[in-house]
């Protein structure tokens, strides 16, 4: 490791254990990936390899979102291949740019609420409020899922059942 | 007649690859290992020496006690061990400025005695900008009270600074020996430092109760991350130092010793090796074997020896003149420039001119490492243990320039080293 880093990370180690954390420094790889899928939309991921047997995969454009946590290093390619593949596949819609808007908008709206809730002190009746929102969104996909036709087959949905 | 011109040429080559390969490591252009180890190549691709030649110019001692005592190290920093005791020193203090300044640089020192300078500057600097920041204190300061300590900690030891273990791995001079002759002077030249800094920076180490108060809840055990691996870290250690101090009894140099220490800590320890060897600076290791075949290269075609014959007629063969000749050079030379490639070449001429003498040149080789350890506390770029340190301060948004340390170290190397000849005078002329 880079001397300064190593300085840099002793000093944040410090600090963190006498805030309390128990502190874990796993040395590793971490590995940015990119790919240009289309003129203006570019998929990006980062992964840490190491010999803990622990990874994290995220995709970080066009929009944040944790991928997956794995056991084994194998399967980062294949999950990558398949991202990719739905990507190529996505950008055929003229709907693309929605889409990801829409996505970004999520994230962003996560951050919101969470600034609300830890800046604020939020009443009981604000959740169920959000909460109702929600459900109207989740059945607005399910519905959305039944009035279409299904167009990647190899491999089924992880989260739309 | 054709040897005669083959001879000429390999001479002229020798010197001109030797006089490239250093303007360029002083440069610093290019990272100087890559530098060493090109010119070391050309050397052999230019035949001015063979391939075995080169290999066995390497001093394998010193580069086997270099990387035993890393990997001894580099187990230790992982028990939060430095970290434990810079806390424990910083609650000793009670959070008063002056003394924790004076508490960090004993630390610093004694470690330095024992570690490499550059690992104790990593392990010092940060836990000083965290004390600091909590402080509300600059540590410009107590980061340069710790560069001359480490310096002055480092001189004490054969294993302390890489131009001891150079001059103990040609020599013969032990652990002891270093001690005996040098940690005296050592501890004469840290207090004085300390005193001197003191003084210069008693207006800035001002803080309030407030400040104190929070750095006081620092808790230092938390700082040990694994108990078991620090008690065999410690054991090790101590077992590997005892060796060394026991190294003529035992008759097992001190490379030998570091190695056996650090294969019984990876043993003991069953830390994955390959975690542990990722970790030694091989950029250093590689430096020195660089080093060591360009000067056994200007060995080999007779320059060392010409340079040699040289002095003597300069000094007229009086050691007291060379002592302080070559303490003085040392000193001023190391300031400014590296030490380990001038102790490298160093080390060679003092043999080839102590050859065959029938008194002894031992206070020659304590003015050279003595004026090559304490020259580098004199500026910013003297060693690389203050290049780092300025780095890490730097990287903290603080600035640390050549001059404003030039104007605070260098008169106090300078007087370290007036200090060292009347020490020397007393006791070795």
């Amino acid at each position: 490791m880079n001397k300064y880093v190593e300085s840099e990370a002793n000093q944040h180690v410090m600090k963190l254990i006498q805030m309390g954390a128990d502190v874990k420094i796993v040395s590793g790889q971490m590995v940015y990936v990119t790919f240009d899928i289309s003129k203006d939309i570019q998929l990006a991921y980062v992964y840490n390899l190491n010999r803990k047997n622990k990874f994290f995969l995220e995709r970080i454009k066009p929009y944040p979102m944790p991928v997956k946590a794995f056991n084994t290093p194998d399967a980062i390619c294949e999950i990558i291949k398949i991202d990719v593949e739905q990507f190529k596949n996505a950008i055929k819609s003229q709907h693309i740019s929605k889409f990801i808007d829409l996505n970004i908008e999520f994230h962003n709206m996560l951050l919101t609420f969470e600034d609300l809730f830890l800046y604020y002190n939020v009443k009981a009746d604000t959740f169920g409020g959000i909460k109702g929102h929600l459900e109207a969104i989740r059945r607005t996909i399910h519905e959305a899922k039944e009035s279409v036709d299904r167009v990647y087959f190899k491999k089924n949905p992880d989260n739309l059942e | 007649m054709g040897d005669d011109i083959l001879g000429t040429e390999h001479l002229i080559l020798g010197i001109l690859i030797f006089i490239l390969t250093y303007i360029t490591i002083v440069s610093e252009k290019i990272h100087r290992t890559v530098i060493a180890i090109f010119g070391a190549g050309l050397m052999i691709l230019f035949h001015v020496l063979s391939q075995v030649e080169a290999f066995d110019k390497i001093d394998f001692n010193t580069l086997g006690l270099l990387i035993g005592m890393m990997i001894i190290v580099i187990v230790i920093r992982r028990t939060g061990l430095f970290q434990y005791l810079a806390i424990k020193s910083a609650k000793l203090a009670k959070g008063d400025p002056v003394k924790i300044l004076i508490y960090f640089s004993i630390l610093t020192a004694v470690a330095s005695a024992l570690l490499d300078n550059v690992t104790t500057i990593l392990l010092i600097v940060p836990v000083t900008l965290v004390i600091c920041d909590t402080l509300e204190l600059n540590p410009i300061p107590f980061v340069i009270s710790e560069i001359m300590s480490s310096n002055i900690g480092g001189a004490a030891t054969l294993i302390g600074d890489p131009p001891n273990i150079m001059i103990g791995g040609e020599t013969g001079l032990n652990f002891d020996d270093f001690i005996i002759n040098l940690l005296p002077l050592m501890i004469i030249v840290f207090i004085v430092t300390i005193i001197i800094l003191r003084i210069i920076y008693r207006k800035s180490l001002v803080t309030t109760e407030e400040r104190k108060r929070e750095m006081l809840s620092f808790d230092e055990h938390k700082a040990i991350t694994d108990y078991k691996l620090l008690k065999k870290s410690l054991i090790i250690l101590g077992l590997t130092i005892t060796g060394f101090a026991f190294s003529e009894l035992i008759e097992v140099p001190s490379a030998s010793i570091a190695m056996f220490g650090a294969a019984s800590l990876l043993l003991i320890s069953k830390i994955e090796p390959e975690e542990i060897f990722e970790k030694i600076e091989w950029t250093t290791i590689f430096f020195f074997a660089g080093l060591f075949i360009l000067v056994g290269s200007l060995e080999s075609i007779g320059v060392i020896e010409f340079i040699a014959e040289k002095m003597l007629d300069i000094t007229g063969g009086s050691i007291p003149v060379l002592t302080m000749i070559v303490l003085w050079m040392s000193a001023f030379l190391s300031s400014f420039l590296d030490n380990i490639p001038y102790v490298a070449t160093m080390v060679p001429l003092i043999k080839t001119i102590s050859e065959g003498a029938s008194v002894g040149y031992e206070p020659v080789w304590w003015a050279l490492s003595i004026g090559a350890c304490l020259g580098g506390t004199g500026t910013i770029i003297g060693a690389s243990a203050n290049v780092v340190a300025r780095g890490i301060v730097e990287k903290n948004g603080y600035k640390m320039s050549f001059i404003g340390y030039f104007k605070i170290a260098y008169p106090i190397m300078i007087l370290s080293i007036i200090i060292s000849t009347i020490y020397i005078i007393i006791f070795y002329l």
